[in-house]
């Protein structure tokens, strides 16, 4: 409707200028007189609305890229990301999810095949420990928690999370009471330690000791149900995968390890049994199992044969079946 | 419109030790909901959906999804969260109480026959406001009927269940192959628009139009289109083209006078039920439409419904005493399409030419009072569309696998990536040996 009104339409980098323009005031006069504020406020909300329906299109029309690539140009020439990220908790629910909207698609917007956003974040990185520190407020910490997912898609960005000191805090973001920001910090966590195979590797094999000793610590042994269930589960993944070999054979010759995942192989749930048995099974199959290895494993011989002779899936599965049979042969063999 | 405050979610405590539980007033497949009291807020009255984490079918990302997308949204006709915590394998989601429970119950309870048009017109109109809402905020319901409608006592009319939507704007969870469609199967199969039952299309915010066009009709006859059928494959194959649904069901027609529903009721439905989902007016414009032009505001509902319907607390009784809990599954044949009748206020179905077994659609009958368990809803819908996109993504991205729809068709293996086989298993020991010789190991 206001449309109708408007003389000119603005274009996309106008949008994002006068974006920034609103937020550097909203920055600088936190305390204005309110009137004016709010009328700022409002305009903000709709100049933010409108840069995301350039970007997603609405129900009228689909995007079209050279506006895209025209508003992501304008957007990080300057410093208008960091304004809006530093904005964010002054701003209403709906603009905070627009933005968050905005923010993620600019991340994947090329221009000339080029994601340019990682070149501003690279440069900028420190907003990273702006986003991460988000899940301490609870009023920000979805928008936050979304925008940090995004950003760690690029791999430099990924790297500077997980080799900075905030990586450490997610073993205690993921166990928040807060159901909805608790399982945000822990899809950013299983993101930063699966997306980029090559950084992961790395980070694992610099960090080992520490990163293992907390993970088996805080999160296998967490009293909490759902923090032992979806670390188990990353840790299934983290260690079946190829490109992390080297740590997985490391991980399979500590007895620590395997006490604490013969203990979740004891648990009452199923779907924590089952992510366990994913990883118990490297430990019988490593066929250089070092000798405190096989003595724990021949010592529990017999219970763990009872155990896997009742342990079955609700549904068949051959694949499960083969590798429980490859198990029990190793662990009969010893 | 849409009230703007974040929520204050400090306000409700995140222990289970706050919360005194009074009565179970619903349940699903993988959860109960309760009525319950917060004891530090001087005991207010709140409902929380205790869901199950150990079952099967409560797939955790489904589960995530949902807490999110109920902590984000903020408008009068959705509900949302106060907050949700975990207390041993179960989440407990803390919701307002709706008092009169779902359209769904208050239907079966007090209206087996529908709801006069008025009434009718009042519940549409406020779940029309939270589809524009969802909608302009990317967001699929997906889950439209009368079931997910909760009112109060004071005829406040609120959407819920968020367990199978989706938003466009996050690809990154879910399969999304563009700014506007989804690939992957979602809700309740008597509701569920062509396009969606035909999910290789891809659909958009348009299949919850349709839906909602169901979703008259349910509340119009009492039942959504076909449910009434004992749907035995056998009956189903008998039928022809252009059934219709008063001819075989409404043997004693003679005592129920036929309804008469007005030509802007029947417009307003016939326009939500158009085959081609372009033809569908979005929801901001089907508020303007003529049917709603005098329409009441909610308290309408709480003499002309509310009155006679009994309390939540009670009806949920009488659900659990008469329901057989023998078995609750029933096989669906597939509709492949649907004509709406727009003379009678009746679909015609359209069934596939072919007799084909994997067809069937397994749903689930939940007797659900307050919610039909979200995690259930997309579980009970056994279908090809697994098929499908295998075919289309050689290799389905992890997210893919682990996204809803999917995961109970995807067998529980399959969420587990890569060396599960033995051939893998002895692939992984190979690299052990080969890492072990250059030691200090360097993968590849």
């Amino acid at each position: 409707m206001k449309g109708l009104f408007k003389s000119k339409p603005r274009t996309p980098a106008e949008l994002v200028r006068q974006a920034r323009e609103l937020l550097v005031y909203l920055d600088v006069n936190g305390t204005s007189r309110e009137g004016k504020r709010e009328e700022k406020m409002a305009e903000l909300n709709k100049t933010i609305r409108e840069l995301k329906s350039i970007l997603y299109g609405n129900s009228e029309s689909e995007p079209v890229s050279e506006a895209c690539v025209q508003l992501t140009q304008e957007f990080f020439r300057e410093n208008t990301l960091r304004l809006l990220i530093v904005c964010l908790p002054k701003l209403n629910l709906e603009a905070r999810k627009d933005a968050t909207q905005v923010v993620a698609n600019l991340q994947r917007q090329q221009v000339h095949s080029r994601l340019i956003a990682s070149d501003y974040l690279e440069a900028n990185k420190d907003l990273m420990d702006i986003l991460v520190a988000g899940y301490d407020n609870m009023d920000i910490a979805l928008h936050y928690g979304a925008m940090l997912r995004e950003c760690i898609r690029h791999q430099s960005i990924a790297r500077y999370v997980l080799e900075s000191e905030h990586i450490k805090k997610f073993f205690d973001y993921i166990q928040l009471p807060n159901f909805d920001i608790a399982s945000d910090a822990s899809a950013t966590f299983k993101e930063l330690l699966t997306r980029h195979k090559s950084t992961v590797a790395e980070f694992l094999s610099k960090n080992y000791d520490w990163f293992f000793a907390e993970f088996n610590s805080k999160l296998l042994s967490s009293p909490n149900y759902i923090t032992r269930r979806q670390a188990i589960k990353l840790l299934g993944d983290i260690l079946l995968d190829r490109s992390n070999s080297g740590v997985m054979t490391r991980y399979v010759s500590s007895k620590d390890n395997l006490m604490i995942l013969m203990n979740l192989l004891r648990e009452s749930s199923k779907n924590i049994q089952i992510e366990a048995f994913h990883v118990f099974k490297l430990f019988a199959a490593n066929q250089n199992k070092p000798p405190e290895i096989v003595s724990i494993l021949v010592t529990n011989r017999s219970k763990l044969l009872r155990f896997f002779s009742s342990f079955k899936l609700d549904k068949e599965d051959e694949q499960f079946e083969a590798d429980k049979a490859q198990v029990v042969k190793e662990i009969a063999a010893l | 419109m849409a009230d703007e405050e974040p929520r204050n979610t400090s306000m409700y405590p995140l222990d289970a030790k706050s919360y005194n539980i009074m009565q179970e007033i619903g349940s699903g497949v993988s959860g109960v909901v309760y009525k319950a009291a917060c004891i530090p807020m001087n005991s207010a009255v709140v409902a929380i959906k205790a869901i199950d984490l150990e079952k099967s079918r409560a797939n955790l990302d489904d589960v995530r999804r949902e807490a999110k997308v109920m902590a984000l949204f903020s408008h009068p006709n959705i509900l949302r969260a106060h907050c949700s915590f975990t207390v041993d394998s179960h989440l407990w989601v803390v919701m307002p109480f709706m008092a009169a429970g779902s359209l769904h119950s208050i239907i079966s309870s007090s209206f087996p026959d529908g709801l006069p048009e008025p009434s009718i017109a009042v519940v549409l109109k406020e779940i029309l406001s939270a589809l524009s809402y969802l909608h302009d905020q990317g967001h699929i319901h997906r889950d439209i009927k009368a079931g997910n409608i909760l009112v109060d006592s004071d005829g406040s009319v609120k959407l819920a269940d968020f367990g199978v939507s989706a938003s466009i704007y996050e690809s990154y969870h879910w399969s999304c192959s563009s700014s506007s469609f989804c690939n992957d199967m979602a809700g309740t199969p008597y509701w569920m628009a062509p396009e969606v039952i035909h999910s290789h299309m891809g659909y958009g915010v348009k299949a919850d139009i349709w839906s909602f066009g169901i979703t008259a009709l349910e509340l119009a006859h009492g039942r959504p289109p076909l449910s009434h059928l004992p749907l035995s494959k056998s009956l189903m194959m008998r039928i022809t083209n252009r059934f219709r649904i008063e001819d075989s069901h409404d043997k004693n027609d003679k005592e129920k006078k036929k309804k008469k529903f007005s030509k802007a009721f029947k417009e307003m439905v016939a326009a939500c039920l158009s085959q081609d989902p372009s033809k569908r007016p979005p929801a901001g414009k089907l508020l303007r439409h003529p049917f709603f032009k005098n329409c009441k505001s909610p308290e309408y509902l709480v003499k002309n419904v509310l009155q006679v319907v009994p309390p939540v607390e009670e009806r949920f009784k009488e659900i659990s005493i008469n329901s057989d809990s023998a078995s609750p599954i029933v096989k669906v044949r597939r509709v492949s399409g649907w004509n709406f009748n727009e003379d009678v206020l009746e679909m015609d179905p359209v069934f596939p030419t072919e007799n084909d077994d994997k067809c069937t659609i397994t749903c689930v009958q939940h007797h659900g009072e307050q919610i039909e368990d979200k995690a259930c809803c997309p579980d009970s819908i056994v279908m090809e569309v697994n098929k499908i996109n295998a075919k289309e993504e050689q290799e389905l991205p992890k997210d893919v696998c682990t996204s809803p729809p999917n995961s109970t068709v995807v067998p529980k293996q399959l969420l587990i990536p890569n060396l599960i086989s033995l051939l893998n298993s002895l692939d992984v020991q190979r690299v052990m040996r080969v890492s072990r010789n250059g030691e200090n190991g360097h993968a590849d």
